[in-house]
């Protein structure tokens, strides 16, 4: 069973860290769609005829791997509080990346050019494209804001905790 | 039939497990709790005339969720090869020990093997023209439990092996398996095995049925798994953290200068 380095209690983990927000951030975003367009507001239907074979397995490998995700994500959660290494915009900032990103992977391959389903059926979906995309742009913005961040601060906190063995 | 083979089974596990107490050694009553409810859900899967609430091929959904996926984790989980190995008798063990280091067994228990007979079989009996009645014969309940058990079993990979797969294969597999499962599950929402003639509605709820009842099972493994890392890296931590552990350099007796003696050591005295 693999397991991390041993390191300094407290020393700040940023890159883990990102890496356990981008899997919640995926886990959150297909959790959302699986939930208020498919059950809530029937919007996406289960399975529509014109779905390529590539479309399923995209979906089912996005599918399984949102609730897999979900599930590694909170536990590297409770690794990195546990290891006192938690940057919080960091993992900020990994959520909104892996929100933006799974969306506008949905959106654009998975919608347009896999034909998985349409967003909403019987009205013209460009608005609904235009919107659904330009939501996940922006959580990738923001992701990347954080993200710039997380890394000043993640700097900081090392000088701290290198000042602090120095004087041990 | 099934109800007296899952009761003897469970009837033994608890006497395996008394025997260990008795002896002086743990064994968890949740281990003992997991196998009894495997052996209920299996038995319901099974046994339950499903049918008579339920259009014909969920029915058989239902059944194969129970017999096939939730029974199996539940049975995996109660370790029962660890509790064979503990209190059957000595010539048992040496012949299940020499049977797990067998060139098939270790080729079966192989994750992506494993993982390939169970999600493979479904494949085959869903996708393959098969004859009629197969999708409601007592031996095709057995194969699906033998092949989640097997899945399962090399998934969690909690009982002893001689080589454990590590986590990345495990966790792959798990993935790639559950993936598969959700297509040939979204699949069937379409289109129904070739040779059958089940209603459109009767698919429809039965592909929703093993796509999300599969996701209930799926994220269960994915906790155990996901369980077992935190649970090594928190050992890993405490051993870091532990003084006394580092490696002490070892006091040079012998003196550094001159060359060191050659020749046969003097006999202790």
């Amino acid at each position: 069973m693999p397991v991390g380095p041993p390191q300094r209690h407290g020393m700040p983990l940023t890159r883990r860290t990102l890496a356990g927000g981008i899997l919640v951030g995926v886990g959150v975003a297909a959790f959302v769609d699986e939930v208020v367009f498919h059950q809530l507001l029937h919007w996406h239907h289960f399975y529509d005829r014109s779905t390529t074979d590539v479309g399923l397995v995209s979906d089912g490998l996005f599918h399984a791997g949102g609730w897999l995700a979900t599930v590694a994500g909170l536990f590297l959660y409770a690794d990195l509080r546990r290891r006192d290494g938690l940057v919080r915009p960091a993992w900020w900032s990994g959520v909104c990346l892996g929100i933006g990103g799974f969306q506008l992977y949905d959106g654009t391959i998975q919608h347009k050019v896999l034909r998985l389903h349409q967003i909403r059926y019987d009205v013209d979906p460009a608005p609904y494209d235009w919107t659904w995309n330009v939501i996940a742009v922006l959580f990738l913005a923001a992701g990347a804001a954080l993200w710039l961040r997380a890394r000043r601060a993640g700097a900081a906190a090392h000088g701290r905790a290198d000042a602090h063995a120095g004087t041990a | 039939m099934t109800v007296a083979a899952v009761l003897l089974a469970c009837v033994l596990y608890t006497y395996a497990a008394g025997r260990l107490r008795r002896r002086g050694d743990a064994w968890a009553r949740s281990r003992e709790a997991s196998w009894w409810l495997g052996g209920a859900v299996l038995v319901c899967a099974v046994e339950v005339p499903w049918g008579t609430w339920l259009p014909p091929f969920t029915a058989h959904t239902a059944a194969h969720l129970g017999a096939g996926m939730a029974a199996p984790l539940l049975v995996v989980l109660a370790r029962p090869g660890t509790l064979v190995l503990r209190t059957a008798p000595v010539p048992v063990r040496r012949g299940l020990l020499s049977l797990t280091r067998t060139r098939p067994v270790r080729f079966l228990v192989l994750p992506p093997v494993a993982a390939l007979f169970d999600i493979g079989g479904l494949w085959v009996l869903y996708r393959v023209p098969l004859p009629a009645g197969v999708h409601h014969s007592p031996l095709l309940y057995v194969h699906l439990f033998a092949a989640g058990t097997l899945f399962t079993f090399s998934v969690l990979a909690l009982d002893p092996l001689r080589h454990r797969p590590g986590l990345p294969l495990r966790a792959g597999t798990l993935l790639a398996a559950a993936a598969a499962h959700a297509v040939l599950a979204k699949s069937l929402y379409a289109a129904g095995p070739p040779g059958t003639a089940y209603a459109a509605a009767d698919l429809r709820l039965a592909s929703q049925l093993m796509y999300y009842g599969g996701d209930v099972v799926e994220i269960a493994l994915a906790v155990v798994v996901a369980y077992q890392w935190y649970r090594a890296e928190g050992r890993a931590l405490r051993r870091a953290g532990r003084p006394g552990r580092r490696p002490v350099p070892v006091p040079v007796s012998v003196p550094v200068s001159g060359p060191p003696p050659r020749g046969p050591r003097p006999p202790a005295p």
